[in-house]
Formats: structure tokens, sequence, C-alpha cells
């Protein structure tokens, strides 16, 4: 199906490598978590059983990706770019609301192009805690707290429920945990390990949790 | 000017032996002859006025409006050449909207003036153009504050508490000088930018004005650039009026008519 | 009956055949050189999320309008929090149902109009009988290149006379007016009771504001009832001529909402406890 001048790709589109995940982030008392699962996969083989699916764009704005693993790292790459050339022009740290902006106009731009469901979080030194949500299409949405993913179908009502204001990081943590053991438990593309990363005005922190210790959770 | 006549005026993106270009200093002479513009930083936001020269009676009063709008919170007043300005300000609505089509929030004050900043010197670069005969007044409120900064034709800007140009800029400066900038409210502001306008017109006198003044305030207009409301105006205008009788009345030595319909061109 | 918004702007299965999917789906690389080539260069287009019906309807000195908080995505209820009717200045408001993502795409598009509105300091120029015509040609434009915004729209407001407007646009480009408007499944379920009370200006001319806005919430409620992607939180929009006002009420509950009769509803035609 090519020729020497157009090759057509959807058939590879097909066989991509993609992140049927889990992921999540979630706004506490001092900033916000990321969360994710560790599983990639091409069809049902998982390629990586330790993946990274959390990815840092600039300082404390990071983003959880899902859906195709190549185009959500050009993206992520994109809005890296994008970030760092407004420092350098606007003489002032980007906010994860900017950054999410970038994320929206990319993959609304290029929605025919792109199977990439981003979350932007990021600790905002005056407003705290964000996070926004850049489902497929390219629509930009602030919430409290967002889960997507093709595991994230099996716990809107454990979140929904579950899910309250303000907690503490250690109550965030295992809500978290919980929510994503229980994602992982029945969802067969998600899998592996579970990784967060901790936003607050104290820094960066970054949590790894094995099977054995979350699926008791 | 020494130098006119060697040629090295003539042309822009061409320097004097002495490290002059003397288009851009032309320019500014353009600038120093206009009607005053001045712009004030406040505790709560930014106030601009200009005094605007009546070129003929036949123009209709209160039309014409000289203060423009980059965007919301971006108000532009201007001393030189209208035509430069107005090119200026559409460069600055078009930054403005390239900006937020791509982050989705408002621009910011520091990076819309620098690439105002940018545009306005590259007129001084090339021989096909010629540099702004204007200097701007660029004021407004974003997420880190009010700011205020006034561009000159090279290109350069710089940030105020209280900006004046056109012909009566120097006594301007020395009345701005006086205010407790910049803890001023932007009602009383107003009022004083008023003062200011009437007192240095007066050197002008043979030509009659009119005053037009804009604010951006957090309280006043919810941060969006507006004209200020009539009865404000009316206001500002009779306390400048005031002011003027109050030292007219203590400096005995000046004691001219106001009434100067006459002498139009 | 189709008006899920997967299905606007498609032929009618009744005159074509079932929709072919392969369109939708077709392959965006330019296969314009290829004897094998199925189809021409397509955009995409299926709506993502989605907003469900806008309603509105006339009275003797405005319009009522309103629209709820739903972005569905498939049958997942995702978002519950969507505000799908939007001032545009002093003298419009739109609803918008269809794709979120091309929603708040128009909304940009609207805020830079605004922006340009403004510009002159004075007089605020924009009225809804120019935003409606705007939004027209934009809708036109896009389905003209292959790649239509995925929206329907309902504009209301004052023109330039201060008379009313309520106008309807689509994906298609095709605009029309009528004292009362909906767009998705509205058409369907809400029309015919939108009409029972207004089936032309002169009934609108009798309808009191009182009437419309109990008229819109009970469409409201039966939506709710019966479009399974339908929420019970909605916004609801009050124009009124006399005052020159509109005002946008958020978060409005579907309210009396009668379920006590399931409990007389037993089995499916057999008898039993």
């Amino acid at each position: 199906m090519m020729d020497s001048i157009n090759v057509d790709i959807t058939h590879l589109k097909k066989g991509e490598v993609s992140l049927g995940t889990s992921i999540m982030a979630v706004t506490f008392k001092d900033g916000v978590i990321l969360g994710a699962d560790s599983r990639t996969t091409t069809g049902t083989y998982i390629a990586n059983r330790v993946t990274d699916k959390l990815t840092q764009i600039q300082g404390k704005i990071w983003c959880c990706r899902s859906g195709s693993a190549a185009d959500t790292q050009a993206v992520a790459d994109i809005v890296k770019y994008h970030l760092d050339l407004y420092k350098a022009t606007n003489g002032k740290e980007p906010t994860p609301h900017l950054a999410a902006s970038i994320f929206q106009e990319i993959c609304y731009n290029n929605k025919d192009n792109l199977s990439a469901g981003i979350i932007c979080a990021g600790y905002d030194e005056k407003k705290g805690g964000e996070v926004y949500n850049i489902p497929i299409g390219g629509s930009l949405h602030k919430q409290d707290y967002i889960i997507a993913g093709s595991g994230s179908v099996f716990i809107y009502g454990y979140c929904k429920k579950n899910y309250k204001k303000d907690m503490t990081k250690d109550e965030t943590v295992s809500f978290i945990k919980t929510s994503l053991s229980q994602a992982i438990r029945w969802d067969g593309s998600s899998g592996g390990v579970i990784r967060m990363i901790v936003l607050t005005k104290d820094g960066i922190e970054r949590l790894i949790f094995y099977p054995e210790e979350y699926e008791n959770a | 000017m020494t130098s006119i006549g060697t040629g090295y005026d003539l042309s822009n993106s061409v320097f004097s032996p002495d490290g002059r270009n003397f288009q851009v200093e032309y320019a500014s002479k353009a600038v120093e002859n206009a009607g005053t513009s001045i712009g004030i930083k406040c505790k709560d936001g930014i106030v601009l006025a200009t005094e605007k020269i009546i070129a003929s009676k036949l123009l209709a009063p209160g039309k014409n409006k000289k203060i423009q709008t980059i965007d919301r919170h971006v108000g532009v007043v201007y001393s030189g050449l209208i035509p430069d300005g107005r090119h200026f300000v559409n460069r600055g609505r078009d930054e403005a909207q390239s900006f937020k089509s791509l982050y989705k929030e408002p621009m910011g004050l520091e990076g819309l003036i620098s690439r105002l900043g940018y545009f306005v010197q590259a007129y001084t670069c090339y021989n096909s153009v010629r540099p702004f005969g204007i200097n701007a007044i660029v004021g407004g409120i974003d997420d880190s504050g009010s700011h205020l900064y006034m561009v000159e034709p090279s290109g350069v800007y710089w940030g105020y508490m209280g900006a004046a140009t056109g012909k009566g800029r120097q006594a301007a400066k020395a009345e701005l000088e006086k205010l407790d900038l910049p803890n001023i409210s932007c009602k009383d502001a107003v009022k004083e930018a008023a003062r200011i306008i009437h007192l240095v017109h007066e050197d002008n006198k043979d030509k009659d004005y009119e005053l037009e003044i804009s604010w951006i305030s957090k309280e006043e207009t919810n941060g969006i650039h507006k004209f200020v409301p009539n009865d404000l105006l009316e206001e500002a205008k009779k306390y400048a009026e005031e002011e003027a009788e109050g030292r007219n009345d203590s400096d005995s030595a000046s004691g001219s008519d106001s009434d100067s319909d006459e002498d139009m061109e | 009956m189709n008006h899920d918004p997967f299905h606007w702007g498609r032929p009618s299965q009744g005159t074509y055949g079932d929709y072919n999917y392969n369109i939708a789906h077709a392959s965006n690389v330019d296969k314009s050189n290829k004897s094998n080539s199925e189809f021409p260069k397509m955009h995409t287009q299926q709506p993502m999320i989605t907003g469900t019906s806008v309603i509105a309807i006339k009275y003797n000195d405005g319009i009522v309008m309103a629209a709820d908080n739903m972005g569905s995505y498939g049958s997942l209820l995702k978002l519950d929090d969507l505000q799908r009717i939007i001032p545009v200045g002093s003298n419009s408001v739109v609803g918008i149902s269809g794709d979120i993502s091309d929603f708040q795409y128009l909304e940009r598009l609207l805020d830079d109009l605004e922006v340009e509105d403004s510009y002159d300091m004075e007089n605020e120029n924009l009225k809804a009988n120019h935003l409606s015509e705007y939004l027209t040609r934009v809708m036109y434009n896009r389905r003209s290149k292959m790649n239509p915004l995925w929206n329907a729209i309902i504009v209301a407001g004052f023109d330039d006379n201060d008379e009313l407007v309520l106008k309807h646009v689509d994906l298609l480009g095709v605009a029309y007016s009528s004292p009362t408007l909906a767009t998705g499944f509205g058409n369907h379920l809400a029309i015919p009771l939108l009409r029972q009370k207004v089936e032309t200006e002169d009934d609108a001319a009798k309808l009191t504001k009182e009437e419309a806005i109990k008229t819109i919430k009970d469409c409201m409620k039966v939506l709710f009832y019966r479009d399974a992607r339908s929420w019970d939180k909605y916004s609801l929009c009050v124009i009124e001529k006399s005052t020159k006002s509109i005002k946008i009420e958020k978060d409005v509950k579907v309210e009396g909402m009668k379920w006590d009769f399931a409990q007389h509803i037993t089995g499916y035609g057999i008898p039993q406890q």
C-alpha cells in the first residue's frame, strides 16, 4: 500500500505501541500527585512492563500520557520546547495552565492524526496544585482530580465516592494507590508497578509501589 | 544639528561618523511638537491621558478618539504622527491575539512591550522604511500587577511610574514627580491627569484642545481598559480649572484670559 | 430517529442505507494519485466528547434558553460541570451542543470577536444578528473544507434595533429561525412540547415569562427522563426585552420528577409478585 512518494501509515498505526493505561492526577492540600501504572502493550504483548508514563515538562509541571506512545512523547517534547521558549521570551515561569493550554492547542489542531489523552498537572506557586484534562479530540478541562486511560473506566465509581477535597499527602497517596490497583486488577492493558510524582511547594518527590504491596492496598 | 547637510541624516540604517542615527532623532522631533500625553501608574491600576489639539473647528467634538485599546487589559496613548500610532497599535493587537491563541491567557505587559520594542526597532534598520514618529505610552494590568511603559522611536522602552511625552512633557514630568506614585488611587490620578494636561496646555493656549482620559483598574473597571465615565471626566475638568484659577490668583503676574477660540490655523 | 451527535450531518439511513463508516475512518494520508484510493483526502470526523440538546422558546418579552452541564464520551457520562450557554458581549448568548473541543474552539473565536469589538471603546457594536451570521459563515466554510465543526448552535439576543434574535446554525452551515428551537435530541422530544405552547410568533406574543420558564423546565425534565446522554443539572438563560437584560442561572436542578408509579409496574405482561 505504498508508492515512492506516499506512504500509507494507517496499517502501521494499528500495530502501534500504545499505552493502554491507568493514569490519574489528584490535587490535595499541599499540591498535586500524579500516578500511573507501568504497562505498555502492542496488541496483547507487553512491550515494556516497567514504563515511566509520568513525564516532566518543566520543573513542577508534569503530565501523564495515554494513547499512542509515539504521539504523546512527540507532543510532550513540543510542549517542553514551547515552555522553554516562553520562559526565555517572557522572562517568567510558565504556569500549569499555560502548559495545559499548549497541550490542548496541539491536540486540537492535529486531532485527525493523534491518539493522545493527556493529563497535565502541576504546582502553581500562586494557586497551588492544579490538574487539567486534555482528552482525545483536544478539549481542555480543569478538574479537582482526573482519571484517564483504558483502566480508568473501572474506577469512576470508586473515585467519585472516595475523593475528598484538601486531603493530606498520605491520604492522597493511599487514594491513588487503591484506585490504580483496582484499575490494574480489572484492565488487562494496565499493570506492573505504580509510579507517583508528588508536587508541592517543597519540591518534587518520586514514589514507587510494587505489586506485592499495592495488591493488598 | 551640525551634521545636517553631511548626508548622514538622509537615510535610515546609516550611522554618522560620530555614531548617531539621525532619522531616529528626527522622528523624536516629530514627537516633541505634538500634543502632550501622560500615563500614571497607580496603586490599583493605570491612568492614561492626552491633550488632543483641535486642528480645525470643523472636526466633530467628542469623535476622533486618540487613546486606543490593544487588548481588554492594555491601553495605549501616544504623541506624534497619528497614522504611525495606529500602525503600532495594530501590531500590538496582532501580538496580543496570537499570544492568546497559543497560551489561552491574556498577554503579560512585559512580553507585549518587548515584542513592540522589537517591532519599533526594526523600523530603524532598513533603508525602505522610516522610524515611527511616536512616543507610545503603553499601560495595563496582568497577573503580576499594573505596568506602565513608554516606547521611543529608537525602539527603546522603559518602565515608568509616571510617563509624559509630547510638547508639554517637561512641565508634565515635573508635576508627575510631585505626585505620590505609585500610591495614588486611580480616581485621584484621573483628576491629577486632567490638571496636568490643563496646566501644560497653557503654553500652547492659541490652540483649543480636547481632554481624553482612560483607565484600567481592578476595582474601577474590573481590569478592563475603558474611557473614564463622563461625570468623572467633568469632575476632573472642573478640578483642573479650579486648580488653574487658584494658581493664577496666587500668581497675579500671569492673568491672561482663558478665552482662546480665535487663531485657528 | 437518531439525533445522537455521532449521526449529525450524515445521509439519512432510510434513503441511503447504512452509513459507511469507512468514510469517517478514511485515511487522512493523501491518496489522490493512487488508483486504489477508495476515498479522497478526509479529515476526521466523529465527535469525541459531546454535549446534548440546547432548547429555546420565545415569549412575549424575550427568550428562554436551556442546556445541561453534561459532556459525554460515548455512553460514559464523563464531565458534569460544562457551561454550554455562554454570553458574547452584552447583547447575545449562544448555546452550543455537539463536540466539546469544537465548542471550546468556537468559544475562543467568539472571545476574539469580543476583543475586536472592544477596540471601539465607546460603543458595543456586536449584536446577535451579526453573531448568527458570523457563525453561519464559519460553519459553512468548515463544512465546505470537508472538515466541519461538529456542533449545532442556538444564538439568542438583540439585534441593532434591540429586537429579539433567535437562530439555529448547524455543522452544515444551515441556518433558520423559529419561535421555538432545539438542537439534537431536543428536536424530537422538546420541540413538540414547545410547539404546544408556541406554534407561531403570535403565540409567542401571548406567552408570559413565567409560562416560558416553566415550559423550558418541563422540557429539560422530559429530556432527562428520555435522553440517555442528558443530565439533571443545567444552565437557564432568560432574555428580557423590556429591561434589555440577559441573565444566565447556573446549576439549575431538574425538579418535580415522578418515579413512584414504578412500584405498580411489575413483570412485563404475565402477572407476578
